[in-house]
């Protein structure tokens, strides 16, 4: 265990690296300046000229550098840029001079992450019932109805259940606010609209593990003990069922923490997901890189996370 | 089982608690919808619309404009009074004794000196800038701090050097104090120097650009790169916490996507004008979410209704005006504005929608160089050519069938009306015949030996449709070959820049209340000029007018001026003017002004609270 985490401890910087350098290639080479609005009044030449020597614009190679240094710590532990900022700067961001990436992000991420979660655990308790539900009378009506949703949740994308959530709930019965965000009941219709498709692949996931699993030896064993049907299923069969689900949980977290263009936008959540679109189009280098490395952290700690998860709930893999 | 799970959920609810802030405030006493994220409100950063409009909620110039005048006239605001020296270039302002910071620190005049140097650094970088030029020794500045920190940064010797980083800036200060023309004689005096009359100097003022900043908070938050040897100023200061501002509200809270809350200022000189106690300016970025947030009553004023919502919108407005034509007759004729007239119509959820002129115009640029990007013969070169592209569009059917958004037709680059006492020429109206003679005239009988015609624009927008309908009836009166060239709004303004194209969209807005705000941009040479348009004959009028101290004769000047532009040399053709589509109630907002300018004055509105009956009433 303890040399799994080393070794993915050492890889995530190299791993981050990868990813820093494959992003800043692929945003240095969009065509357009980023310090020149679309519309209105340009701003003059020697304004512009001043502006790329700031920010290293001027050079791929001096942008790199310098952008890693400030972003990895190194340039606070050397204290070769300015001191005041934060270990990890991600720099200002070029679309909201006020704002620092860091700021943007440390605003977005904790949005993004209770959306994330309550999609997810959402999720989880209507996916794993669901499951649960078809697989012990397989070909029922309920098996068939459940399976009718969960292929719902899954092709359905989400601009459709939103707009269909937000017109039933909020135009016609007024039961939740339009475009507001703070109170807990802001976070049902926009959690339950990121959830769905994840409620529907942990459903279908619950559902084969557990045709498989009551099928198995082991339950027909506990069975044979007289155990009562409930504990039967919730201690051998759901049990095993759900580890594909433990294993989906990592992705799946890490992409509804991450937020959903969509989603936000729809709902009027002040996430992360919304800055994934607008800084390419702005062209917002800093900002780009900076939900980027953030996404691809979160990412890899999800995974790590996961595989902690998994050794701890099979002693078999740890074993193997 | 429990032991996978118990865990897991414990942790979703604890960051759950964790992260969860209630808000349990009550309603501001206006809510207005911004249809995006106001970028910023620190002055030098200013340049969209919606920063404007807050801006002018917290800042306060020299002077103000009265909203609900037709003209905008000028009211003395921060300066008491001023005097203008007989050539019209030397102005002594009188700041307010009583004029107070957010903080309760007096306002003087070396916070505007203070504010005014830093728009003029070249650090900065101001999209205004170039507006503090008319001040003496302004551009010849902020043009030799850019070509020194150009050779501090290639200096070896001195890059990454802090001292001789701040020593550049210590001559910088020297250099701003010896040569510009902004001083402040004591500490309610301010003397302004301009290089030439400017007739419209104390409009100019009014505009957020031009507004104080708060001397000792500017000092505290400045520091000096060593590795550019520029000036910085930490993005911290415009945070509510310590945004020092001197207008009639302060910013108490500004949660970045999410909106910004205002409270009226008690410092504020002029507290007792200020209706309002506190304004909530949500950001809702989906147009389907900002009409149900008017609708259920949580928001009061959406004061640009997406694209896609409008068409509509304007039918059903259209034709509730029709119906009540007879009693809007008379009101327009006794002078009432289109938002009096509104609020004297019978309540209707038509009523509540709202089409207003904007300060800005639709229209596209002819490449004016002598060579195409390719390197071949540029045809547009020749203004016949360019007139007759002019003459054979339908802007009517442009106006009233694609776009349907209620903007009308263009004619003249300058909206009508926008700017008191300047009068527009006719324009060229459309004459598919003449067009064509002009056409062979110049050697391309019914289109023949023409190149194709490459016709470029930006994605979204509904700028293809516009192009499609243009092409359209360019092949038809021209008998031209057009291709439409669609590309990403960073790519468009990129070739745009570099003049990449042979016929282009493009918009431009306002920014002040005289002619010279649409004009400038047609000089040789000037920044905004993507044309490539030279010609002397308007280089020379624009030049006579700005030397011009006589206001009749310098109108005369700049009236002709806008008609060589679009009648002789054609290096635009309007399209159409915009318009602003708002959402609110105009028997419950009060004091909305109609002009074209769109300069609000928000804190001083009048809402009148939405009883039950209203509520129950509203669509």
């Amino acid at each position: 265990m303890i040399r799994l985490l080393l070794n993915r401890l050492v890889q995530m910087p190299l791993a981050l690296l990868a990813v820093y350098t494959i992003t800043l290639l692929l945003a240095w080479v969009v065509p357009g300046n980023p310090l020149e609005g679309p519309e209105g009044r340009r701003p003059p030449p020697e304004v512009v000229a001043s502006m790329q020597a700031r920010y290293r614009l001027d050079s791929f190679a001096g942008f790199y550098t310098s952008y890693l240094a400030d972003a990895s710590g190194f340039s606070q532990l050397t204290s070769i840029g300015p001191t005041s900022g934060p270990f990890f700067d991600l720099g200002p961001s070029l679309q909201y001079p006020d704002r620092t990436v860091n700021e943007i992000i440390a605003s977005a991420l904790p949005v993004s992450m209770v959306i994330g979660l309550a999609a997810v655990a959402f999720g989880l308790v209507v996916g794993i019932v669901a499951g649960t539900l078809g697989a012990l009378r397989p070909g029922s009506f309920l098996d068939a109805a459940t399976f009718v949703i969960a292929l719902v949740g899954v092709s359905v994308p989400t601009f459709v259940t939103g707009t269909l959530l937000q017109w039933v709930f909020t135009v016609n019965w007024a039961i939740f606010p339009v475009a507001e965000w703070g109170r807990p009941r802001d976070l049902v219709l926009p959690a339950v609209t990121l959830g769905l498709p994840t409620a529907a692949y942990i459903a279908r996931l619950v559902r084969m593990g557990m045709i498989e699993q009551l099928a198995s030896d082991h339950v027909r064993t506990a069975r044979a003990k007289g155990l009562s049907e409930f504990r039967v299923i919730t201690h051998h069969a759901l049990r095993n069922a759900l580890l594909p689900v433990i294993s989906f949980l990592g992705p799946a977290l890490a992409m509804a923490m991450t937020g959903s263009f969509i989603v936000e936008r729809l709902f009027v959540v002040p996430g992360l997901g919304q800055h994934f679109v607008n800084a390419v189009q702005n062209k917002d280098l800093f900002l780009i890189i900076g939900v980027v490395l953030v996404y691809a952290t979160i990412l890899m700690l999800m995974n790590l996370a996961v595989d902690v998860l998994y050794r701890w709930a099979d002693p078999r893999i740890g074993s193997v | 089982m429990a032991r996978i799970f118990a865990p897991l959920v414990l942790v979703i609810l604890l960051l759950l608690g964790a992260f969860w802030r209630t808000s349990g405030r009550p309603r501001a006493d206006l809510v207005i919808v911004n249809r995006t994220e106001v970028s910023t409100l620190d002055p030098s950063q200013l340049s969209w619309q919606h920063d404007f409009r807050m801006a002018r909620l917290v800042y306060e110039g020299l002077t103000r404009q009265d909203a609900l005048d037709p003209n905008l006239a000028i009211l003395p605001a921060a300066a008491e009074s001023w005097e203008v020296s007989a050539d019209g270039r030397v102005y002594l302002f009188r700041i307010r004794g009583s004029a107070k910071w957010s903080t309760g620190d007096s306002l003087g005049s070396d916070d505007f000196v203070a504010g005014w140097q830093r728009m003029l650094l070249p650090d900065a970088a101001a999209d205004y800038l170039t507006l503090f030029h008319l001040i003496e020794g302004g551009q010849e500045f902020s043009q030799w701090r850019a070509t020194a920190l150009q050779t501090f940064t290639l200096d070896p010797e001195r890059r990454g050097d802090a001292q001789a980083a701040a020593q550049l800036w210590q001559e910088t200060l020297t250099r701003f104090q010896g040569s510009v023309g902004v001083k402040a004689l004591d500490d309610r005096t301010l003397e302004v120097r301009l290089i030439h009359p400017v007739p419209y100097f104390l409009d100019l003022l009014a505009f957020p650009a031009f507004v104080p900043q708060h001397a000792s908070t500017l000092e505290s938050i400045r520091s000096i790169d060593p590795r550019t040897g520029a000036a910085v100023w930490a993005s911290i200061w415009t945070k509510p916490a310590s945004l020092v501002t001197n207008g009639p509200m302060r910013l108490t809270e500004w949660r970045f996507k999410r909106g910004m809350r205002f409270e009226k200022d008690a410092a504020y000189w002029d507290a007792s004008s200020v209706t309002l106690g506190s304004i909530d300016v949500p950001t809702i970025n989906d147009p389907n979410a900002q009409v149900l947030a008017f609708r259920s009553g949580a928001a009061d004023w959406v004061s640009d209704v997406s694209p896609g919502y409008r068409g509509d919108m304007i039918a059903e407005k259209a034709a509730y005006w029709m119906e009540h034509a007879a009693s809007i007759g008379p009101l327009l004729r006794a002078g009432a504005n289109p938002i009096e007239v509104d609020a004297a119509l019978p309540a209707d959820p038509s009523n509540l929608v709202h089409v207003l002129p904007s300060f800005g115009t639709y229209f596209y640029n002819f490449n004016c160089g002598p060579t195409l990007p390719d390197g071949r013969a540029n045809p547009f070169a020749d203004a016949r050519v360019r007139k007759a592209f002019s003459i054979c569009v339908d802007k009517q059917s442009l106006t009233g069938n694609v776009r349907r958004s209620g903007e009308p037709v263009a004619h003249t680059l300058i909206p009508p009306g926008s700017i008191a006492g300047h009068v527009s020429p006719k324009g060229l109206m459309r004459d598919d015949a003449a067009a064509a003679a002009l056409f062979a005239a110049a050697g391309y009988t019914a289109g023949a030996g023409f190149p194709e015609v490459e016709l470029l624009f930006n994605k979204d927008g509904g700028h293809d449709l516009i192009a499609q309908a243009v092409a359209r009836d360019w092949a038809r009166a021209l008998g031209v070959k057009v291709r439409l060239v669609q590309k990403e709004t960073k790519v468009f303004s990129a070739d745009l820049k570099a003049g990449r194209f042979m016929i282009s969209r493009a918009s431009w807005f306002g920014d002040y209340g005289d002619a010279t705000t649409f004009l400038d941009i047609n000089r040789t040479g000037d920044g905004n000029n993507d044309r490539r348009f030279s010609s002397l004959a308007l280089d020379r009028l624009l030049d006579a007018a700005a030397n011009q101290s006589d206001p009749f004769l310098r109108s005369g000047l700049l009236a002709e001026a806008e008609r060589v532009l679009i009648e002789d040399e054609c290096p635009v053709l309007p399209l159409f003017h915009y318009v602003e589509v708002s959402l609110f109630d105009a028997t419950r907002l009060q004091g909305l002004g109609a002009h074209p300018r769109q300069i609000q004055d928000l804190a001083r509105l009048r809402v009148i609270p939405r009883s039950r009956a209203q509520r129950a009433a509203a669509p």
